[in-house]
């Protein structure tokens, strides 16, 4: 509204609304700021000039051919070097799930071939420099970040730790016992449960982004397996460097080039293997007594390359990626206050279609009503175009976001070194706002009726399914009302075998409860376990 | 355990231990405590200075600048309310982290198309919410009193007269998001407006914190932007409607459920919080009890407003790559509006009392076994907090006394933390530590009591000390690397001490001398002066065991 009303305004709410206008600065003839803009929309903004990074500058290669990326910047005197190999979960063999996250742990902690475990953490501790080695689903990163005044004995220990880790045998066994204690865990969050299952439903269970380790598993860890997978992983044939931070770039190559020397390449790895299994439709419920359903909504969806991929973003964004910039947020949880969390995510995969999946949690009573607006939603942006200005918002929100994960030095460059692992087309960066700007509302109902479907996604429900499935008070949703009422009831399985525990079982046992004190009611809603 | 305002995939927020938020961030919660136990610096290291450029507006706003470059086109923006859970009192509890939401709801010009019929609606609701509040005050508190019924604000309990007030006031509140029987045509909010302008502006992680002493309002926009981050911030803080107040608590309410109530030691960790601390205000959790939450009304939201939000409580923060003259010029230009108003913020004058015995509390449920032991140290700037942080770094990490003591040495613990938690009125330390194979809670707790023992016997070596203050000196610069976390650690220090305590307390660390550290692990630890949770895991059952502890009345 144009400024030069909001005098009288404020006159009418004086009348209409003395709380309101009991605010101080709001009384007065000449309200205070009367001179600035009136909306945020009649700023003038100066323009901001970004150009995309260009990869290629910033790429060196070392003489055995090892990709190098460097960005010196002279702020702090700090120094990060990183290495990704690519290989992780993916490279887990089909017996011990969990090894390659396994050996990660214990290249760090198992000391090397010149230092003890405690010898090799006391030195990095006391020179203060940080290193971590850690395994994903088809990567595994070292890095590490040191006072420039450290650097030459930092990455000394460093390379020394990835080409020659002892793998000590004690460090194993207090690694292992750990392990067990997370697996003993498994099932005291609803949300680590949420998580395993929710995998296990959409790549299906014997696919390595669903498989987890298992007190079996454990036990055959061994440093022989780890030592195999240690030599299929960290070698120079399979590496990308990235250097950020206090250094020049000449004697940087140099010393790297000099840890390097003599450490052999192994073959190449192979890319991570896609699922076989299809997602089945359907509701699916796992027991969990909590007074709130966490809840899960999806589907398989596409690969990162998909020509689909910036629309269906976009799409999202509208849908629930963005905040309350976007309907499911808006409606769940702003409107009619149904979860403190809400929304969906487009996750595409580089070698095998990714996912789509909705998510909230809420109290029991309103699960259903929660599910069945986002469901709506769904259908909404199948059936309807999104509006102008939900689509200018998204694609606005994109460009101006867009420079962003080029931010920081180590940001950028994490970018690059993913981008050749995972050969994205080397003009992409620098065409993406392009094809933000183009993208059209038909575009985004195109996509939306090609990839969103809620016939054939998947509801899973964690929680207490009695009290979930009768609905609100109101009665403006039930859990029947989808899929016909067929309900898969997933077991609760063992945490540490994940196998099926018998149905009651797995339950929490009767504690010694203390008398209620005066004034405490009986339990609301007694729910026998068990079910 | 405590709130923030919001959820989006892509956040940057660092919420620190102890908070709620606006919206719930994606990345876990960082150490801040961590981050700011390392405020050391060693002597062998240059100093790292922080250039804070600082003014304060006629009206009494406080403003701190830090302009820099490294990481191009971005700004980090923010203010901090000197106000928390702290501030409350039983009756208002959680109302601090309520109003943060409340600041998201926009003012007369944003997030409404008709501030006059908005407003009216506004009006009717507030009276009719008065109404129900003061019907379940009366009638439902004494039929829950009398054992009648289990909770006074279900309202599954609702008599015929709150049930029709309900209607009306759902009735008025569909009106208003235009989802009544007038439709959309009828609505008078724009839905969420705050965050759509932000949003088509490039803003990315706007977000907002409560935590016991402090609130923290904070968002990153592009460089260009800075003027309209000053745009919205003063309008917020000129013009602020209470919008959606009584639909509002219904997010707070799932907010709690998500943190507390289904986390598997959420409302244990709740009771731990209120037997250790006796007196003072840090003794409920931010995000406030249940039947508080359902209990306040727009006068005492208002009545904290004119308080704790007034310029001269408040500290505006921007850390980035801007022009500081046209930074400072903007900002002076839009703040200006804000009327310095007449409330002081009252002093906060109920201090801890001694503990005199030790306390203990016995906890089954689905977790692993594992105890934590509390002591009443010192507040944020006292002499002895320097020490106190130092030994907390003594103890942990891989090298620390703690992972090679009990984890590695006695093979009895999983993993094993320390914590040094000093607050702007009073402090804790705490040791918690997870029990590893058949190990129990109480060999747990024997282990520290032994590694305390050498603590209060001998001092810690030389080469020991070096180590960790070189490690706390590093740390110095690592936290400074990212324009959010300076801008939050400057927040904190300037809400707890003072901002320039981000430069000086590296040298207070660096002080720390062998004796110092023996002297107050000698002065701090005694038995009386400790409280300690033991946590059992509750064996599995066979089938018709009966359900977790009920939910506390005053939910919904």
């Amino acid at each position: 509204m144009p400024r030069s009303t909001l005098p009288l305004l404020r006159a009418l709410l004086l009348v209409a609304a003395p709380l309101v206008t009991a605010l101080p600065g709001a009384r007065g003839d000449e309200p205070p700021g009367a001179d600035l803009p009136g909306r945020p929309e009649e700023i003038v903004f100066a323009p901001l000039d970004f150009e995309v990074p260009d990869a290629k500058q910033f790429r060196r290669t070392l003489p055995d051919g090892t990709p190098v990326y460097v960005a010196p910047t002279h702020e702090f005197p700090l120094v990060t070097v990183s290495i990704t190999f690519k290989g992780g979960a993916s490279l887990d063999p089909a017996d011990v799930p969990g090894l390659a996250g396994a050996t990660a742990s214990l290249v760090r902690e198992g000391g090397t071939a010149s230092a003890s475990p405690a010898e090799f953490d006391e030195a990095l501790d006391f020179l203060a420099t940080r290193i971590g080695v850690q395994s994903n689903d088809a990567f595994t990163t070292a890095s590490m970040n040191c006072l420039t005044a450290n650097l030459d004995e930092s990455l000394k220990l460093f390379v020394e730790m990835l080409r020659e880790p002892a793998l000590d045998e004690g460090r194993l066994r207090t690694s292992k016992a750990r392990l067990m204690e997370s697996l003993k865990q498994r099932n005291d969050d609803a949300a680590s449960i949420m998580s395993r299952e929710w995998r296990r439903l959409l790549w299906g269970p014997d696919h390595f982004e669903s498989r987890e380790p298992t007190g079996a598993s454990v036990a055959a860890m061994s440093t022989e397996r780890m030592r195999e997978l240690h030599r299929r992983i960290y070698h120079p044939g399979n590496m990308i460097v990235a250097v950020s931070g206090d250094f020049e770039e000449k004697p940087m190559l140099e010393k790297l080039a000099a840890a390097f020397a003599g450490w052999k390449k192994g073959p190449a790895v192979p890319d991570p293997e896609a699922p076989t299994a299809e997602l089945a439709p359907g509701i699916y419920h796992v027991p969990k007594d909590i007074p709130q359903g966490k809840v899960a909504i999806g589907m398989r969806s596409i690969r990162r390359d998909d020509p689909d991929a910036i629309p269906l973003d976009i799409l999202n964004d509208i849908l629930g990626g963005s905040g309350f910039t976007s309907r499911i947020m808006q409606q769940v949880r702003s409107n009619e206050g149904l979860a403190y969390s809400a929304g969906s995510a487009v996750v595409p995969k580089v070698w095998y279609p990714g996912q789509f999946r909705a998510s909230f949690e809420s109290k029991n009573a309103t699960v259903a009503l929660a599910t069945k607006i986002i469901l709506d939603l769904v259908e909404g942006v199948r059936d309807e175009p999104v509006s102008y200005e939900e689509l200018e918002t998204a694609k606005a929100a994109a460009i101006e976001t867009f420079p962003r994960q080029f931010e920081s030095k180590p940001a950028m460059l994490r970018v690059f070194v993913s981008d050749e692992w995972t050969d994205r087309p080397a003009d992409y960066w620098k065409t993406y706002r392009d094809k933000v700007s183009a993208v059209t509302r038909e575009d985004l109902q195109r996509v939306a009726k090609k990839h969103l479907d809620p016939e054939k996604m998947a509801i899973l429900v964690v929680g207490d399914w009695d009290a979930i499935a009768a609905g609100d008070l109101e009665g403006r949703a039930k859990m029947t009302q989808f899929f016909g009422g067929k309900v898969t009831h997933l077991p609760v399985r063992d945490p540490v075998t994940l196998e099926p525990l018998p149905e009651g079982a797995g339950a929490p046992k009767p504690a010694d409860k203390p008398a209620a004190p005066a004034g405490q009611g009986a339990p609301k809603k007694p729910v026998p376990a068990g079910k | 355990m405590g709130g923030c305002y919001n959820a989006r995939h892509r956040s940057d927020t660092l919420p620190p231990r102890g908070f709620a938020m606006f919206r719930p961030s994606r990345r876990a919660a960082a150490p801040l405590l961590a981050a700011l136990l390392v405020l050391g610096l060693a002597g062998t290291l240059p100093g790292q200075q922080v250039a804070v450029e600082e003014f304060t507006l006629p009206n009494g706003m406080q403003f701190l600048l830090v302009p820099r470059t490294d990481q191009p086109n971005v700004v980090s923006a923010g203010w901090v309310a000197k106000v928390g859970s702290v501030n409350e009192r039983p009756g208002i509890t959680g109302i601090s982290h309520f109003f943060e939401h409340m600041m998201f709801k926009g003012t007369d010009t944003i997030g409404t198309r008709d501030p006059e019929r908005d407003a009216t609606l506004r009006v009717e609701q507030r009276r009719v919410r008065e109404q129900i509040t003061n019907l379940v005050w009366t009638e439902q508190y004494d039929r829950f009193l009398r054992g009648e019924i289990d909770d006074p604000w279900d309202p599954a309990n609702d008599s015929d007269r709150l049930r029709q007030l309900r209607t009306r006031l759902d009735g008025l509140i569909r009106t208003q998001q235009g989802r009544g029987d007038a439709g959309a045509e009828g609505a008078t909010i724009v839905k969420d407006e705050f965050d759509q302008v932000y949003t088509k502006a490039g803003g990315s992680g706007m977000n907002a914190f409560t935590s016991y002493d402090l609130t923290f309002y904070f968002i990153t926009v592009p460089s260009n932007k800075l003027e309209l981050w000053a745009w919205m911030e003063s309008d917020r803080l000129h013009d602020s409607v209470f919008r959606e107040f009584y639909s509002e608590r219904d997010v707070v309410h799932e907010e709690r459920r998500l943190r507390t109530d289904s986390t598997p030691t959420g409302r244990f960790q709740e009771q731990f919080d209120s037997m250790f601390w006796a007196s003072c205000g840090y003794s409920w959790p931010v995000i406030g009890w249940p039947s508080d939450l359902n209990s306040y009304t727009e006068e005492q939201a208002q009545d904290y407003w004119n308080v704790y939000y007034r310029p001269g409580n408040l500290v505006g923060i921007v850390v980035g790559d801007f022009d500081p003259a046209r930074a400072k010029a903007d900002i002076t230009r839009y703040f200006s509006r804000l009327d310095a108003g007449t409330r002081r913020p009252p002093p906060v004058v109920t201090l801890e009392v001694e503990q005199l015995a030790e306390q203990r509390m016995n906890a089954e449920g689905d977790f692993p076994p594992a105890v934590e032991i509390r002591y009443h140290t010192v507040p944020a700037g006292h002499v002895d907090s320097y020490p106190l942080d130092m030994l907390a770094e003594i103890l942990n990490e891989r090298t620390g006394r703690l992972y090679t003591g009990m984890v590695e040495g006695r093979g009895i613990a999983a993993g094993a933390q320390a914590t040094s938690d000093t607050r702007k009125y009073a402090g804790l330390f705490a040791i918690e530590a997870q029990a590893r194979g058949e190990a129990t809670p109480a060999q747990l707790e024997e282990a520290w009591y032994e590694e305390l023992a050498k603590l209060q016997a001998e001092e810690v070596p030389e080469r020991e000390l070096r180590k960790v203050k070189n490690r706390v000196a590093a740390g110095n610069y690592r936290r400074l690397e990212s324009n959010m976390s300076l801008m939050v650690q400057l927040a904190v220090a300037e809400a707890t001490l003072d901002w320039s305590e981000i430069n000086e307390g590296p040298r207070k660390y660096e002080a720390v001398t062998a004796a110092d550290i023996r002297r107050v692990a000698n002065a701090y630890f005694a038995p009386t002066n400790r409280s300690v949770a033991t946590y059992l895991r509750r064996a599995a059952a066979p089938a018709g065991g009966p359900e977790l502890p009920a939910a506390p009345a005053g939910g919904q």
